[in-house]
């Protein structure tokens, strides 16, 4: 496809990005020419969250937010609006907010769709075991690609690597030529499983496909980066997310490039990108929103070296959505902080689910070493440098 | 270690439903060149538009022919023998007979590419331009007539009228994608209104209500909370004593276009023993392009473990087809929407045996519906409803309970207008419908006009048809017995205590059919 890119062909991600504008310029005249019909706004409503999904951009999910909102009071709850409503919500890390949205149509509980977002949230929550029953009977029901990805994240996570990756791969094949950026989601995540795993050249691979098979999608590049960084060529992952940056508005890109420029001992250079990460991160939190508490947990933990602030966001986070991934947060900005026996406890909750992480078994490995345990610390140390021989190297915040 | 994109990020939420390439409409079939080749002719969605198709998808018209054979009667008419003959004709289908194909892809420039698979005459292929008549010389020297492209759509049908009669809610009402029980809400079936049917009783307020307009769109209600049921005991009448009809005889397809794969194939180059073989059967697939194959060939071999029935599957299939994905299949009209409800997981073409049981327990819970309307018009139905003074919401969980009061409906000849339709007079059997919709397949008798059932013809109403299965072909109407087109004559209904006086189905297209190939008629300019 040529034209509007300076004669370049158009990607892939350019031409589903037009066509998802062009389609919402004509549902917004619609609406406005019918408001009184909620198919249209629905349908708006989805466009929405389909443009916002593709740019990743916070004003799109608000805007698609807002379109919900305003059904919801002019219509009642529907089934397809509370859903949205609460997929929104879900990838916000509001959780209490996504479960009222499915509450307000008490029968998506029900919908497989309502099911399968209900276990995203126990998994977010911390009920793994719930979450797997629900994604192995719904696959039982229906072999559908999205709960197959969903089982294979979930055994990814408790080491199940070997499983996990066949369940993607049937994902994936399920998938239809007219499918294309799932299934470049999926080879992306294919990719974060070798490169969590320390097989970066396999992790290079599933990105490469993941890039030809949908090109130009900023989020296939981010991850390219990565593995670029995981290889050892942090230079060459610095240009490439720069210009991811460039082009989309995140402010965790800002801050991986920040430290990808003190990694390689250009401190001055990075402050402005740490800094702008550090604004974005804060500022979205004033306005009340709690997806960036992660962030901010890691960014004081690390870059920030602001120990107490980490630990202030963390427990906001833990408070909000307590799973491992919260717990070890919080464990390592206890730990860098010097309170390291309250990181303990910490850690052992996140251990306790049954995760296999080499970046959580490195925190725990230094954790049990400062509380003096260096039995446990030398096993998770080595369990760590199991799972991923390079994780020693740079890696990159997602 | 953040995690904005682990699975809750998966963006498989409802979005729009987009129309597909893969939608197939209609399959037609029918003798031409004095019943020496059969017309075939595959519609499908005009995706992206009229004369331009999809590369991503695949089109394949198998075909079989086999001599005429009536199934041995059974001693008696009973469930066993009905399953019998499924039994048989599965045996039949996944046995003895060789399936040839004619299989189509889209090249790059936008030119077909026609394999012929498994004919008699061998194995070859060639590439056609779209939007004109391509005559094609197989390798035994026949011609085979083509046309992939852009025509008009040939279905002509009151889809509101039979939205309605099935009380399908998502043609008139805001149905959340999500809501799959609000479809075909628990009211009954029927043809003539049903008193305080408030949710889909026609409403002269609202005279476009259900019915797609051209731009796309289809005026529809907010669908009010359930219980979405009815109530009354009896049929709709209104003042003058007339009874309401679902239909109003509309062309909702009318000024719309499909894409088509046209063929006249000489029935010789189909097999070698025309004079044997007096049966082609014919059914057509679309199958999209997986998309790993879009970007590269990756092995899939699935295992065998897991999916036994996927391993089978792919197995049967060559490696061309293992790159894609079937998505629909088209034989017999209103095999899937009438009988099937449209399943994803019954899109099993020629190969819905299995589906017998059901296709027994879904006649029965139509025949509930539209038995007792044919009644209250003084007609005889073939469909033992008990005598019931209106139509009755029933489904059933067993083909036990259901078989018996659907066993004419199944079992009884399906008696044709006038002998036309057997120019040469020849002892065939009339067609029964339990042989029409098991298997799934446009079975062209090459000895008739082509007519359904031994065929499809272009002009064939065949919904009206459908309809006329309900009705007792034993019965005698002015002295002449009931016949398939007894539905679609205009003085039955100018008689009959009901408005509007109209047959339930437009009587013809709306534009002309061609008196040569390609039969289909030009397409609409700028429609789609």
């Amino acid at each position: 496809m040529e034209g509007a890119h300076g004669g370049h062909p158009m990607t892939a991600f350019d031409a589903e990005l037009a066509k998802a504008r062009k389609d919402i310029s004509a549902l917004e005249l619609l609406a406005q020419r019918d408001p009184r019909d909620p198919e249209k706004r629905v349908r708006l409503a989805y466009r929405q969250f389909h443009q916002a999904s593709l740019t990743g951009s916070e004003s799109d999910f608000r805007a698609a937010k807002q379109t919900c909102a305003e059904m919801i009071r002019d219509f009642g709850p529907k089934e397809d609006i509370c859903l949205l409503e609460a997929n929104i919500a879900g990838r916000f890390h509001c959780l209490a907010e996504a479960r009222q949205a499915l509450q307000m149509c008490p029968s998506l509980a029900r919908r497989m769709a309502g099911r399968s977002l209900l276990a995203d949230l126990d998994f977010q929550e911390g009920r793994y075991d719930q979450a797997h029953a629900a994604w192995e009977d719904l696959i039982a029901e229906q072999r559908t690609w999205d709960n197959l990805a969903r089982l294979a994240h979930w055994k990814g996570k408790l080491g199940q690597i070997d499983e996990a990756d066949q369940l993607y791969e049937e994902a994936a094949g399920d998938l239809t030529a007219k499918e294309m950026r799932s299934f470049a989601w999926i080879e992306v995540q294919r990719g974060a499983l070798a490169l969590s795993h320390g097989r970066p050249n396999q992790a290079r691979a599933h990105y490469e496909r993941a890039s030809r098979s949908y090109s130009g999608h900023w989020y296939t590049d981010e991850h390219l980066a990565g593995s670029l960084a995981a290889e050892g060529k942090p230079e060459e992952a610095l240009a490439l997310l720069q210009k991811v940056s460039a082009r989309v508005p995140k402010p965790e890109l800002k801050q991986t490039c920040g430290e990808l420029l003190r990694f390689l001992g250009r401190a001055d250079e990075a402050q402005p990108w740490l800094q702008a990460a550090e604004q974005a991160y804060l500022s979205s939190a004033q306005e009340g929103a709690v997806h960036y508490y992660h962030h901010l947990a890691d960014f004081y933990a690390d870059a920030g070296s602001q120990p107490a602030e980490a630990v202030k966001w963390a427990r906001k986070d833990v408070a909000l959505r307590a799973n491992f991934s919260t717990q070890s947060a919080l464990a390592w900005a206890l730990y860098q902080s010097g309170d390291a026996a309250e990181g303990l406890a910490w850690i052992r909750r996140a251990l306790a689910s049954g995760v296999q992480d080499a970046g959580i078994f490195a925190t725990a490995s230094a954790i049990f070493n400062a509380c003096g345990d260096a039995a446990e610390g030398g096993r998770y140390a080595r369990a760590a440098a199991a799972i991923n021989p390079n994780g020693q190297n740079f890696h990159m915040h997602h | 270690m953040a995690d904005h994109n682990d699975p809750n990020a998966v963006n498989s939420i409802f979005s729009d439903i987009d129309y597909s390439a893969a939608d197939l409409y209609d399959l037609f079939g029918f003798p031409t060149n004095g019943n020496r080749s059969a017309l075939l002719a595959l519609t499908f969605s005009a995706t992206p538009r009229a004369g331009e198709l999809d590369s991503d998808v695949l089109y394949r018209l198998l075909l079989t022919s086999h001599p005429r054979v009536a199934f041995a009667k059974p001693p008696e008419v009973s469930l066993e023998s009905l399953l019998g003959y499924f039994e048989a004709v599965k045996d039949k289908y996944l046995g003895e007979l060789k399936t040839a194909e004619v299989r189509v892809t889209v090249l790059k420039d936008q030119r077909a590419l026609l394999k012929f698979i498994g004919f008699p005459g061998g194995n070859f292929s060639t590439e056609i331009a779209f939007d004109q008549v391509v005559p094609i010389k197989t390798p035994d020297g026949q011609t085979i007539q083509a046309f992939i492209g852009g025509r008009d759509d040939a279905f002509f049908n009151d889809l509101t009228g039979f939205f309605r009669s099935i009380n399908y809610a998502p043609q008139f009402y805001h149905v959340p994608h999500t809501m799959t029980e609000a479809r075909e809400l628990p009211i009954p079936k029927t043809l003539l209104e049903l008193e305080g049917n408030d949710l889909f009783n026609y409403r002269p307020d609202l005279p476009k209500w259900g019915f797609t307009q051209r731009d796309g769109t289809t005026p529809k209600l907010d669908l009010p909370p359930g219980p979405w049921e009815w109530k009354g005991n009896r049929f709709k009448k209104d003042a003058d004593g007339n009874y309401r009809f679902v239909y109003d005889g509309s062309d909702c397809r009318a000024g719309q276009n499909c894409n088509a794969i046209i063929l006249e194939i000489p029935h010789s180059f189909i097999t070698k023993d025309t004079g044997r073989d007096r049966i082609v059967n014919a059914w057509g697939e679309s199958w999209v392009l997986k998309a790993a194959h879009k970007v590269e060939s990756i092995p899939d071999e699935p295992s065998w473990l897991k999916h036994p029935w996927k391993v089978l599957r792919e197995r049967e299939l060559d490696d061309e087809l293992r790159q894609y994905k079937l998505v629909d299949t088209d034989g017999q009209p209103f095999a899937d929407a009438a009988l099937s409800e449209r399943e994803d997981d019954r899109q099993l073409g020629a190969n819905n045996f299995w589906l017998g049981p059901h296709f027994v327990k879904r006649l029965a819970h139509l025949g509930w519906g539209f038995g007792p309307s044919i009644s209250a018009l003084g007609l005889e139905t073939s469909f033992d409803h008990d005598h019931s003074p209106v139509s009755v919401h029933r489904v059933y969980d067993s083909a036990i309970a259901a078989f018996p009061r659907a066993t004419r409906t199944l079992f009884q000849p399906l008696n044709m207008p006038d002998d036309s339709w057997n120019p040469k007079g020849l002892d065939i059997p009339l067609r029964r419908p339990f042989e029409i919709f098991v298997p799934n397949v446009c079975a062209i008798d090459m000895d008739t006009t082509g007519t359904w059932p031994f065929g499809r013809r272009l002009e064939d109403q065949v919904a009206t048809r459908f309809l006329a299965m309900f009705l007792d072909m034993s019965a005698s109407l002015n002295g002449k017995p009931y016949h398939l087109d007894l539905l679609g004559d205009p003085a039955l209904w100018a008689a009959a205590p009901i408005v509007p006086k109209t047959p339930p189905n437009p009587l013809k297209n709306d534009k002309e059919f061609l008196a040569t190939f390609p039969y289909l008629a030009d397409p609409w300019p700028g429609a789609w």
